[in-house]
């Protein structure tokens, strides 16, 4: 028998449920699908079941392109963690309303064009850009450097791109975190460095996890920023997904990268779902997930 | 009187603007439960947060054994506090919770705390809870947890801010009963802050009455409860009917004044000279439990007109009309007679539950209770 009243409390869920499923779940049952079907000489799509496609994966170049991405996506989360973990600490212990402000500046980049953005890198970093000209113009170096078209320019990129969600996940763990209970700390006779690791630290995990997951995944599939900063040298997943549809004709193969990708991405938030109920006991709402 | 525990000389106070603390004096003394009664707002909790070195003070001087705390960040105070909200670590289960203090001052091995913490879980009564999580736990029991993890520490004083105000009024009572036991059986000293009057009559050996950021008064529950030294005093601790008069005579310890027409005798309040209450008017207080209604003329009574009478089980609550002056009066059983609204009645109170205090600037009137409704 259908339970009425819990029908009716998750009725107003519905509409979101069937946006989801009509603009996620059945494209991404199409590209399931499409996955294990093979194509012609020409590209066209035949219907004709394979297992192929995900063997081919296993290849050892394509390994590597995995490997690539989650070397790539693994080192974004961490740096971002790294310099975004003081700045949210120090956002959040800010009085109201220099608060407003900064957040407002951490979110400003979003309302410029990501591609912009990293085309303003290349105005930046390349040999006749403004940083080598102005080393060059004081005198400092005679030879421009060459700061483009490597991993790192590809990781400041990415890291430069996904800070501000890191930042934000952060921010809202330190923002909430109970004042009384660093208080309590003192009061017991911790000093400041030993409540930090010792409250501060475990309780904004959530936090951290949150930010993580929330850089890694994007940070598997933006092509563009390692297309541009990094001339194509590199090849991740997003890169190799996107030529083998444009470039390489092949829908099926790409399918089967993007389900693997998804599958990735899913480890990741099983992952981040288990850490976050270990530390709250279940208890967080703000949890992502 | 032997050296005191702390001493406050001449605390002051400010957040921006606003003077909180004005010139709080005060000696605490070892083994004593102390409590710091006032209305919200009055500094309790400030000055409480003062002895613990989580708020600085602007001007004067705390004393821990003879030397200055003042400077020194909470962390260096032995002190320990238990917060309004417990404020129990989430992330810890309680076993880590109590152990917090020690293992951060490395006070005892692991194997010695295990003990101690064993010990002081069966004080609170809370042993088998180690393995819990906080959130597991009820508000009482977190209270205890709050109270063995700041205990364990063995700290000079125990600052307590209002830890029973989240509790419901049962348990609220009967925790007051366990934590007055728990302070003689640790012969800790506990200085405990909350606004409820019957909570600090319970529990304290002294009381220190706060309003506006100044000391009103000083002293055991039954002074301040029987001799309040001032107006605030008087209508904050009892229910008293407060009213204006105006002093007739002088005669050694007893003034004579009138209300309205009736001439009464009464005793200056033990916390004001007579002098105090030489002037024109005074203020007469008396605690409407301690007057009685009677049918027939008794000496010393005086005769009025019953308002209104509520019966309510334990108590009756009636308003006396005294020529003209409204009275509360509560009896906690029938008298010599059964008086209803209307019925000429005679009214007398015991000498000890009136008193006569000096007037006083922003004087209000107010019979008992009632005066609210």
């Amino acid at each position: 028998m259908v339970d009425m009243k819990k029908f009716k409390q998750n009725a107003p869920a519905i509409p979101i449920l069937v946006w989801f499923g009509i603009l996620v779940g059945i494209p991404l049952i199409f590209v399931v699908i499409l996955s294990f079907l093979s194509r012609d000489e020409l590209g066209n799509i035949v219907v004709r079941f394979t297992l192929d496609n995900y063997k081919r994966i296993f290849d050892p170049i394509y390994i590597k392109v995995f490997i690539n991405s989650l070397f790539l996506a693994t080192l974004t989360s961490f740096i971002t963690m790294i310099i975004g973990y003081p700045v949210a600490y120090f956002t959040a212990n800010l009085e109201k309303k220099k608060k407003a402000l900064a957040i407002l500046l951490i979110m400003l980049p979003f309302w410029i064009s990501s591609l912009l953005r990293t085309y303003g890198w290349i105005i930046l970093l390349g040999n006749t850009g403004l940083v080598n000209n102005l080393l060059i113009g004081f005198n400092i170096i005679d030879k421009p450097l060459s700061m483009m078209y490597k991993f790192s320019t590809i990781l400041t990129g990415t890291a430069y791109m996904l800070i501000p969600f890191m930042i934000i996940a952060i921010y809202n763990s330190v923002d909430k975190l109970d004042r009384s209970l660093l208080e309590a700390s003192y009061d017991l006779g911790a000093g400041k460095w030993k409540t930090f690791f010792k409250i501060t630290l475990p309780l904004t995990i959530p936090g951290i996890a949150g930010g993580f997951t929330l850089v890694f995944i994007p940070s598997l599939g933006l092509f563009f920023i390692s297309d541009l900063l990094g001339g194509g040298k590199n090849i991740f997943l997003g890169n190799l997904i996107n030529s083998l549809i444009t470039k390489g004709r092949n829908k099926p193969l790409a399918a089967a990268f993007s389900v693997g990708m998804i599958i990735m991405v899913l480890i990741v938030l099983f992952i981040y779902s288990r850490l976050v109920k270990r530390n709250t006991g279940g208890a967080d709402e703000n949890s992502i997930i | 009187m032997d050296k005191p525990l702390l001493s406050l000389t001449d605390v002051n106070k400010y957040f921006d603007d606003s003077h909180i603390l004005k010139d709080i004096s005060l000696d605490i003394h070892d083994g004593e439960f102390l409590t710091l009664l006032g209305p919200s707002g009055c500094g309790k909790t400030t000055m409480l947060r003062c002895i613990a070195g989580l708020e600085s003070i602007n001007s004067g001087d705390i004393l821990l054994n003879g030397s200055s705390i003042k400077d020194l960040p909470p962390n260096k105070r032995n002190v320990n506090t238990v917060f309004q909200n417990y404020a129990l670590f989430p992330h810890l289960n309680i076993y880590d919770n109590v152990a917090y203090g020690p293992r951060i001052k490395k006070s005892m091995n692991e194997a010695d705390l295990k003990v101690r913490i064993n010990e002081i879980l069966e004080l609170v009564q809370m042993t088998g809870y180690e393995e819990r999580m906080t959130h597991q736990l009820s508000g009482g029991q977190r209270q205890r947890i709050a109270i063995a993890r700041a205990l364990i520490n063995e700290p000079d004083i125990l600052l307590l801010d209002e830890p029973l105000g989240a509790l419901d009024l049962k348990l609220r009572r009967y925790m007051q009963t366990e934590l007055a036991s728990l302070q003689k059986q640790t012969k800790t000293t506990f200085v405990y802050v909350t606004h409820d009057q019957e909570e600090a009559l319970n529990m304290s050996d002294r009381i220190v009455v706060l309003n506006k950021g100044v000391i009103q008064q000083v002293g055991s529950p039954r002074e301040v409860y029987n001799n309040p030294s001032n107006l605030f005093v008087a209508d904050f601790i009892g229910d008293r009917n407060i009213k204006k008069v105006k002093v007739i005579e002088k005669n050694g310890d007893y003034v004579r004044v009138m209300l309205k027409d009736n001439i009464i005798d009464i005793k200056c309040s033990t916390n004001a000279t007579t002098k105090d209450c030489s002037d024109d008017y005074a203020i007469l207080a008396i605690h409407t439990d301690k007057m009685s209604i009677s049918c027939s003329e008794k000496p010393n009574s005086l005769m009025g007109t019953i308002i209104s009478v509520h019966y309510s089980g334990s108590q009756i609550r009636s308003q006396v009309d005294l020529g003209g002056e409204k009275v509360a009066v509560i009896e906690y059983r029938s008298n010599d007679c059964d008086y209803k609204k209307g019925d000429k009645v005679y009214i007398t109170w015991e000498e000890s539950g009136a008193i006569l205090l000096p007037m006083e600037e922003g004087f209000k009137e107010r019979s008992g209770g009632y005066e609210e409704v």
